[in-house]
């Protein structure tokens, strides 16, 4: 079987769809997690729990983003405003997971590790949005130079 | 301060419609109105080169400066 590009974005939607499968089984499991946790305190508990329950809305949220970017990446639509606003949502949103670990690390130190995994793919997407935002301003000139 | 394409002066001045000018140059018809109604950001020399050597005529003839 010969590699191309079309094989690997739909290994990359493979993957998506892998995680967003993930996501719905801790969606389902969220209290065994936590439980798993060892947490035993009824309101550090519950913080958890909601934590868990931002952190999985917000995955959400990146992997739809992820899907469109995907799909406009299959169709040919790269260099597009749509696309480099994915990035940036996405950038919040992990900005958004990484605070909201962070805030769980206080009192369970594992999530510093999870705080510190969020922040640094947040400022990779903002990388990347920048990326595009600057390639799409190139392309608009390319596309008007006759 | 703009750079004016006076194309539709010489395509007059030669008898030659967009359509066919287009074709001998090469670019599509809608590059060549992008052109036409000075909404392109650039030209490359090698249609600058084309166009003066279907229209007969000099860069400055098509391309002008104002203030």
């Amino acid at each position: 079987m010969e590699w191309d590009k079309d094989k690997s974005i739909t290994l990359t939607q493979i993957c998506l769809a892998i995680f967003a499968a993930c996501n719905l089984a801790l969606d389902v499991g969220m209290y065994w997690a936590v439980k798993a946790t060892g947490e035993d305190r009824a309101a550090f508990f519950a913080l958890l729990m909601i934590s868990g329950y931002v952190i999985s809305a917000l995955a959400w949220a990146v992997l739809w983003r992820l899907w469109r970017f995907m799909g406009n990446i299959k169709r040919g639509v790269i260099f597009t405003k749509e696309n480099y606003l994915h990035c940036f949502h996405i950038s919040w949103c992990m900005v958004g997971a990484a605070v909201t670990c962070l805030l769980c690390g206080i009192f369970y130190y594992p999530f510093i590790v999870l705080f510190v995994a969020a922040g640094f793919v947040a400022i990779m997407m903002r990388v990347i949005k920048n990326v595009f935002q600057q390639a799409v301003e190139m392309k608009s000139e390319l596309d008007l130079t006759i | 301060m703009e750079i004016v394409v006076n194309l539709d002066v010489m395509m007059a001045k030669r008898k030659i419609s967009s359509q066919e000018l287009s074709e001998k140059i090469g670019i599509t018809p809608a590059n060549l109105s992008i052109l036409k109604t000075g909404k392109a950001k650039a030209i490359r020399f090698s249609t600058l080169m084309a166009l003066c050597s279907i229209l007969e005529c000099q860069p400055g003839d098509l391309l002008e400066f104002k203030e």
